[in-house]
């Protein structure tokens, strides 16, 4: 059962100098910043912080050092992940681009491609966004209607993605789209770069989320002109880039810590007096934090020597949103105390922020259903 | 990991560990030559060092041998020996011959009467006891540890036994023991409920891959309504929640088993004896929804092996035991957030 296997993360992979180097930074850049804000956890937006963070080598710490990055291995690179994570600070602005974007274009890109852009990643400057789902597509990708027609010099496009994240303030997204009819569903499709601050007709509007905050949105695409050295790789080779981006997406630290200030919050009240029931389900999500950590890194020990470990990353974006999602019920199982948005008690401010962030986290990043689909398939079963 | 000597193992154990060794077993026989080829393959010493007669391989390498075996169903202490040949090495005791087995900590008094040591008391649910010719356990003689082999020969031993059917005997010890038979203990980690805690986690990640396996083969082979059930999507959901949990036990056993004998071990095993517990819980249910009827049948293969992760669950501390001992752990630890404690918790050699 290959699937069911993670290979331990290599010795040595809790670079501990690299990690007390991260907390120590922390502590003084986010000095004043408050529980309620942490519990944004990555949805948190700061070119400022990105910015800093990147001057210190911790933006595009895997990419090559001809290109701004620092050769560092992803294992170095989980550690700055998970304590920005567990930390709360405000990563957004860069973590698109740092995850999976700046990846994708050293893997695909052109020379030029890597030139202009991978190095000013690295610097934390660029914000990027994803241009997947539209209005008719969400788990079914192969369902993309906006099109990029071949003209002259480059490509038109029209269509309507949403629930683009940053998208309202970002400098690139990569669009998903389709570029050429095809017998198979996934054929036809290709990558494009689109400068959403130098290119016009792109109407990006804002959509509100269920707790009232503004950080995905409409874009539409209305003869808009892409140059033709906006296509990003293969023409009709999109659907399988796309698929290789997912374990850079869906195995990372932050498929398991979205919820990670909450559990702070609780454990900071359970400290003075717990009971003995109460010591046990810190103990139960003690345990499973440290197992989905383990198999976590071991995905990033994976990507570390070039494999491809897809499935593994569909298991920990599965496994992780269940624990995650699950974190508001047992704080109220384990504490009686309401939730108070924007509350002075930061434990009621917290558990309200989180309450109304964990519906999507078994939604973003490809829903549970979908996932354990993919499991399945894996298992051999479609 | 490519590894030789699970290589050897589970085709050894592919060959000879079948339904009807396991039914037999459950029955009340020792599979005698079964143990023979074990120990002349020599896996029942994996774990102690190569002058003493082990492979040389990486303790969590040789611990995998206790996932093959629980992927096998095997009916035999071979988890049981691999440990206690490793405490009694540590604690520079003789390597005894034959089936050994362990026995929880701190359930005999240990004194002095006149100038020999003497052990007494009650031991419950020893794995195997009948079966085996001494039982390693710890015991505490003025506030010192001390590892005692117990020839079972000598004490009285009443069966008894776990839902699987495997022998989990009550031993009354009260016996005088010689120097050879006892040795002050080596290290404190966990003591022999640490250690069981060890290897029945890896036995039930084992157990768990063939339960899925069986699963999914059972799935695509049963049709209903004009087409394997597997190729229902409720049934594909819950074979998918399988695979996470059988990773997940997996994972949890196999980072146990990297710390062993590191001070990052305490908590790990902790954490890995809860974990694989609750997926044994979860995979074992599911499992038998999807086989229907026939999974419910003493016929069918399925049940020797949820009965034996539902009953090492309850061996060597429960998920409830080890809950409250990892949440104590991280409610009074002094770091300064929670996160501190979750990383050095794996960190290996860190732990205050
Ligand atoms: C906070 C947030 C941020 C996001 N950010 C981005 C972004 O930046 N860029 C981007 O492109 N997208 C983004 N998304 C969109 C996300 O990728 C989609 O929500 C997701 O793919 C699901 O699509 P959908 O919402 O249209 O739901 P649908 O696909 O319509 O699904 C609705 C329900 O039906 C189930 N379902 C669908 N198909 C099947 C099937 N075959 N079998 C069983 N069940 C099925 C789903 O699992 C789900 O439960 C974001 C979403 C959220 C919530």
């Amino acid at each position: 059962m290959t699937l069911t296997a993670f290979p331990p993360p290599p010795s040595g992979a809790d670079h501990n100098d690299l990690r007390q180097e991260v907390r120590a930074f922390l502590a003084e850049e986010l000095a004043d910043f408050s529980p309620e804000k942490r519990a944004k956890s990555w949805n948190g937006f700061s070119r400022d912080f990105s910015r800093k963070l990147a001057q210190r080598g911790w933006v595009g710490m895997t990419f090559p050092e001809e290109y701004g990055g620092h050769a560092r291995s992803a294992l170095e690179r989980y550690v700055v992940s998970e304590e920005l994570l567990a930390a709360g600070a405000p990563v957004i602005a860069h973590w698109i681009a740092d995850r999976q974007s700046g990846p994708l274009i050293l893997a695909k890109g052109t020379e030029e491609q890597k030139r202009a852009i991978v190095p000013r990643i690295a610097a934390g400057e660029l914000c990027f966004c994803i241009g997947m789902s539209e209005p008719d597509c969400g788990s079914d990708l192969a369902a993309t209607r906006t099109v990029a027609t071949e003209v002259e010099g480059g490509f038109r496009v029209n269509g309507t993605k949403v629930w683009t994240t940053y998208a309202h303030v970002a400098d690139y997204m990569i669009l998903f789209c389709r570029t050429g009819k095809s017998d198979d569903r996934h054929g036809g499709m290709s990558q494009l770069l689109v400068d959403l601050k130098a290119t016009k007709n792109i109407q990006i509007s804002p959509i509100i989320d269920m707790a009232g905050e503004h950080h995905f949105n409409q874009v539409i695409f209305d003869d808009t002109f892409l140059p033709s050295d906006a296509l990003l790789g293969e023409k009709g080779e999109g659907w399988s880039q796309v698929m290789s981006e997912l374990a850079f997406e869906r195995s990372g630290p932050e498929r398991f810590l979205s919820s990670f200030a909450l559990i702070e919050e609780l454990i900071r009240l359970l400290r003075q007096d717990a009971t003995e029931a109460q010591q046990a389900e810190i103990g139960r999500l003690s345990a499973h934090l440290m197992v989905l950590r383990q198999m976590s890194r071991s995905v990033a020990g994976m990507l570390n020597v070039g494999k491809n470990p897809a499935l593994q990353a569909a298991i920990v974006k599965d496994l992780g949103a269940l624990f995650e999602q699950d974190i508001p019920r047992l704080a109220r199982s384990l504490i009686s105390r309401p939730a108070v948005p924007g509350g002075r008690d930061s434990y009621a401010a917290v558990l309200a922020y989180t309450e109304l962030a964990v519906p999507s986290f078994s939604l973003r990043g490809g829903t549970r259903e979908i996932l354990r689909g993919i499991i399945a398939r894996g298992l051999g079963l479609r | 990991m490519e590894s030789m000597i699970h290589d050897m193992a589970e085709r050894l154990f592919r060959d000879h560990v079948h339904h009807r060794l396991r039914a037999d077993a459950a029955a009340g026989q020792c599979p005698e030559t079964l143990w023979t080829r074990i120990e002349e393959a020599g896996l029942h010493m994996a774990l102690v060092p190569e002058e003493a007669g082990g492979f040389g391989v990486p303790a969590a390498e040789a611990l995998g041998l206790v996932r093959v075996a629980g992927a096998h169903g095997l009916p035999l202490p071979l988890a049981e020996t691999l440990i206690a040949n490793a405490v009694l090495a540590g604690a520079g005791l003789a390597l005894p011959r034959g089936r050994l087995t362990i026995a929880e900590d701190a359930a005999l008094r240990l004194e002095r009467r006149g100038g020999a040591l003497h052990a007494s008391g009650h031991l419950a649910m020893v794995p195997f006891a009948r079966w085996a010719d001494r039982i390693v356990t710890i015991a505490a003689l003025d506030g010192v540890n001390h590892v005692l082999s117990l020839p079972v020969k000598d004490l009285t031993v009443t069966p008894a036994q776990d839902l699987a059917g495997m022998p989990r005997d009550d031993v009354a010890v009260d016996l005088a023991l010689t120097d050879a038979d006892a040795a002050p203990a080596y290290r404190s980690m966990g003591g022999m409920r640490g250690l069981g805690a060890l290897v029945r986690s890896l036995a039930t990640a084992g157990a768990l891959e063939t339960i899925l396996r069986m699963s999914v083969e059972y799935a695509n082979d049963r049709v209903q309504f004009g087409r394997p059930i597997g190729k229902f999507q409720s049934i594909q959901q819950y074979l998918a929640t399988m695979a996470g949990e059988t990773a997940a036990a997996r994972a949890a056993a196999e980072m146990a088993a990297g710390s062993y004998d590191t001070a990052a071990f305490a908590l790990t095993v902790a954490a890995a004896k809860s974990r694989s517990g609750e997926a044994a819980q979860t995979v074992g249910a599911l499992a038998h929804q999807i086989h229907g009827a026939i999974g419910y049948t003493e016929e069918h293969a399925l049940h020797h092996f949820t009965k034996r992760i539902w009953s090492w669950q309850d061996e060597f501390g429960t998920e409830l035991d080890w809950n409250r001992e990892l949440g104590r752990a991280a409610l009074s630890s002094p770091h300064d957030t929670f996160w501190h404690f979750i990383t050095d918790s794996t960190a290996q050699g860190v732990l205050t």
